[in-house]
């Protein structure tokens, strides 16, 4: 290359060089914009419903925590019932859950065949695929009536157990935060039973191995070596499947009956924070609107915390396996 | 000896048959929900859900509501997929290992579970009441709005597939671009997105699947419409939403409408997740 | 010790041509690890240099500095001086881009992009110069024929290069490197992928192209430095041992390490 069109060149280079530096920061800052986007989406959200729920929070303060009068028509707003009815529910959803999920990991990762395994996970998975919408359907057109059915059994047999006798007791209507329950548990299932799926993989062989080298059993390997091994990711996948079912709405609306008393019963009809929502918004006006975006609130709170402390623990796992 | 043996087989052979009787449980409500849907669903469906309007009550179809899903899950992805896919570029190539790229990969995490009726308020709060301020009332609940708030619920499924695709790119792609000069940014939109192609499109898809299904968010920001309408600042008809209101109608004849719309609803996103799950298990990264 | 106070006041040279690359006392760093303890040596212009050593030596490191590759990492640092045709290429002010277009960079494994065959090679040009359609296939097509893949690929040029074998993969990156018309040109054991007749067919293009191109090639096999080179370094745990002929190299080393490792005795 002569050195007369050498210089030239060289400019030309440094031209481009500084072109490229702006659109690399521009590009660069346009990626940061979109990234904080899902900041800005959480923080918004809390704060939009912290606002349009200011009303009644002023005026209420604590008391629309532990008030259970919910009277529109006096416009008295007390949020304790859809407080209770959903944490009763999730409770019950992680109850029935957890174990079934549990036994589902255990039955892939251990038990199954393997050309079973990758099938029936994904079979499972679907769980998770179908709208929440088609569970309050079926939950509403099938599963009440089978609910309904079973009831007075229960009545006679769990209702006269001492302590959680009352519990089952109460006219067989089918709908309730028993039921409500069971269809947030069968929603929930594929997200526990996938994580721990998951995480029961990650358990190095020769740990399970130098245990059957003792003589242990399969499920004494489980129970000894892979559910301690993993469990700050177990107990990750549980409370993921809580933050489910605490923010779940369409599953449980047309099962729950809508009733904002408190009962001792889990047959009893009931309310979650997000069925009165879905239920009265678009019928409320003023205060009512406002105490109604102010559950909302709440329900963020709660469930960002819940999935917190879940990704929390999921993160324990993952750094200990070096990831 | 022989007692504790015998107890410790007894106990190990009953607890695999419960965990055999889990997945049969599991197995059991999959058939069980997926065969009513069907069961009454084929029976409702018939030529005039396609053509008819919800007007027309136990009369009438679900077009309007077919047309109005389909627009705002499209307005949806049109939001949330170069947004979503641009901050998981974000993630992957400019702060994998910076604090604020770790928080925001933590907090899509969590936004990828966050009640979605939530996300439906704070579209309501933020685009509903301020439009239906500005224009006196004449614009308040629109498809507009029900698309944003689908795309919040299909923005961190993008943000998050995004993200682990471009990590599976070999880093030896980057350095053969930038030894060739080329700058960050070409490489990143010309060699890498190209190379994670195929990852990126499967997020995309699962995103689809995930919003189509959505009613909660509907409820308040798109509301309903009982004619056909394709303004996106009208309110708007969806499947979901026209779904959850002929069930909470005491009508039977509007239930089976509904069952059909369910089903329908239910083949696309199925149909959707096993696509991308087969997309995903032939190949994570094009590039190899 | 001695020998290497000795190396850095003259530095290891003996050149027949005079210096492409003249590197001082380069010390390399990474998360605070001293991968690289004080180079110096003098890269003859248009002749092949071989830098061998064990795993570990640092003979990727040095050879990814010569075009601030690793500078694309953070927490790597390289300190001491690198003159490029008597500019320092570490100093701050010298423009990556101008650096990339003076040397391009072949990597261990075959890296095509994912585009088709032609796009691979004129990607690189287009960011750097505004040709015309014409100008372009002539530059593409003379690019394929010094990489000697021209007659392979004429009639596929707008298929998959992701579709070539490996062989072809690797030439086609070197196509790729050399269509920028760079002066030097860094092989990172460019082989080691490779069958033995694709790694012959690139060995005997590395003759072919040292007669326009500075050629550095770092790698493990050492009948390769022997077959292809023109000088030939020894590095281990971080420091140049010996840099000189490859034939001295090989027959009459002048370092008791270098003639354990090319003997095979080491460790």
């Amino acid at each position: 290359m002569s050195a007369i069109n050498a210089e030239p060149l060289r400019r030309d280079i440094e031209h481009r060089a500084r072109a490229d530096a702006r659109h690399d920061l521009i590009f660069r800052l346009l990626l940061r914009l979109c990234a904080l986007l899902v900041l800005a989406t959480l923080l918004g959200a809390a704060l939009s419903t912290l606002w349009g729920g200011r009303d009644v929070l002023f005026k209420d303060g604590f008391h629309f925590l532990f008030s259970s009068d919910w009277n529109p028509v006096e416009d008295q707003y007390g949020a304790l019932a859809p407080i209770v009815g959903t944490l009763v529910t999730s409770l019950i959803a992680l109850v029935l859950a957890v174990p079934v999920s549990f036994g589902i990991a255990l039955f892939l990762t251990e038990i199954a065949p393997s050309w079973m395994r990758g099938p029936v996970a994904t079979a499972i998975e679907l769980l998770a695929g179908i709208p929440s919408i088609i569970y309050g359907m079926w939950g509403l057109f099938v599963f009440v009536p089978f609910m309904a059915s079973i009831e007075p059994w229960m009545n006679d047999t769990l209702g006269n157990i001492p302590l959680i006798g009352q519990l089952f007791q109460g006219p067989p209507l089918g709908l309730g935060l028993l039921t409500a329950g069971v269809v947030l548990a069968v929603m929930i299932l594929p997200f526990i039973s996938s994580v721990m799926r998951e995480v029961f993989q990650t358990v190095p062989a020769r740990l399970k191995e130098s245990s059957y080298a003792l003589g242990s059993t399969k499920w004494e390997v489980v129970w000894d070596i892979v559910l301690p091994y993993t469990r700050s990711a177990v107990i990750g996948g549980i409370f993921l499947g809580l933050g489910r079912a605490l923010g779940e709405t369409m599953a449980v609306t047309f099962v729950l009956g809508n009733s904002y008393n408190i009962t001792s019963s889990l047959l009893m009809p009931g309310t979650s924070i997000s069925s009165s929502i879905a239920n009265e918004f678009n019928e409320a006006v003023g205060l009512h609107r406002s105490a109604l975006i102010a559950l909302g609130f709440l329900l963020f709170v709660v469930t960002f915390i819940v999935l917190l402390i879940a990704r929390l623990m999921l993160r324990q796992l993952a750094r200990r396996e070096g990831r | 000896m022989s007692v504790i043996y015998v107890r410790r087989h007894i106990t190990n052979i009953v607890a695999l048959a419960l965990s055999g009787v889990a997945t049969l449980i599991g197995l059991i409500f999959l058939v069980w929900i997926l065969w009513i849907t069907a069961e009454n669903g084929f029976s409702a469906i018939s030529g005039s859900l396609f053509t008819k309007i919800t007007a027309y009550a136990d009369q009438g179809g679900l077009s309007n509501a077919i047309a109005g899903s389909l627009i705002m899950d499209l307005m949806a992805l049109l939001i949330c997929a170069p947004i979503g896919v641009l901050a998981g570029t974000y993630l992957a190539e400019y702060a994998s290992s910076t604090k604020l790229g770790a928080s925001i990969r933590f907090l899509n995490d969590i936004l990828l579970s966050a009640p979605s009726i939530v996300l439906g308020l704070f579209v309501y709060v933020i685009i509903v009441l301020p439009m239906s301020n500005l224009t006196n009332g004449a614009i308040s609940f629109s498809g507009f709005a029900g698309s944003v708030a689908l795309a919040l619920i299909g923005l961190p499924v993008i943000v998050r597939t995004t993200d682990e695709m471009l990590q599976l790119v070999p880093g030896t792609l980057r350095e053969a671009a930038l030894s060739l000069g080329i700058p960050q940014w070409k490489l990143t939109m010309q060699v890498l997105m190209r190379a994670a192609f195929s990852g990126i499109l499967t997020g995309i898809l699962l995103a689809l699947a995930r919003l189509a299904g959505e009613t909660a968010p509907l409820l308040f920001t798109a509301f309903g419409n009982n004619f056909m309408t394709l303004h996106p600042l009208d309110k708007m008809a969806s499947m979901p939403v026209t779904i959850y209101q002929y069930t909470n109608d005491p009508n039977p004849a509007l239930h089976a409408i509904a069952w059909a719309g369910a089903l329908l609803i239910t083949l696309f996103v199925l149909a959707l997740s096993l696509l991308t799950r087969i997309m995903f298990s032939r190949k994570k990264v094009s590039y190899e | 010790m001695n020998d290497l106070a000795a190396a850095t006041a003259a530095p290891l040279t003996g050149a027949a041509t005079p210096p492409k690359i003249k590197v001082r006392d380069v010390h390399f760093y990474y998360n605070g690890y001293h991968a690289l303890k004080g180079i110096d040596m003098d890269i003859p212009e248009k002749q092949v240099t071989a830098i061998i050593g064990p795993s570990g030596c640092g003979k990727s490191t040095l050879l990814r500095i010569f075009n601030r590759i690793y500078a694309i990492y953070p927490k790597l640092e390289a300190k001491g001086s690198i003159e490029l045709d008597g500019e320092n290429i570490l100093d701050k002010d010298y423009s990556m881009n101008r650096l990339r277009t003076k040397v391009g960079m072949v990597f261990q494994k075959p890296v095509p992009f994912p585009m088709t065959i032609h796009e691979n090679v004129a990607y690189g040009i287009r960011h750097h110069e505004k040709l015309s359609r014409a100008d372009l296939e002539i530059r593409v097509e003379q690019a394929l024929r010094s990489a000697a893949l021209w007659d392979e690929v004429k009639d596929k040029l707008k298929q998959s290069a992701l579709g070539l074998s490996g062989g072809q993969q690797q030439r086609l990156c070197i196509a790729r490197g050399i269509a920028l018309r760079p002066e030097v040109l860094l092989l990172d054991e460019p082989t080691s992928a490779l069958d033995p007749i694709a790694t012959g067919r690139i060995e005997q293009l590395v003759e072919e192209l040292k007669h326009e191109y500075t050629i550095v090639i770092v790698t493990h096999n050492m009948q390769q430095a022997a077959r292809c080179s023109d000088r030939t370094a020894f590095m281990y745990l971080g420091e140049l041992i010996e840099f000189d002929n490859t034939e001295k190299i090989f027959t009459k080393p002048g370092k008791k390490q270098t003639e354990d490792y090319i003997t095979g005795r080491f460790g």
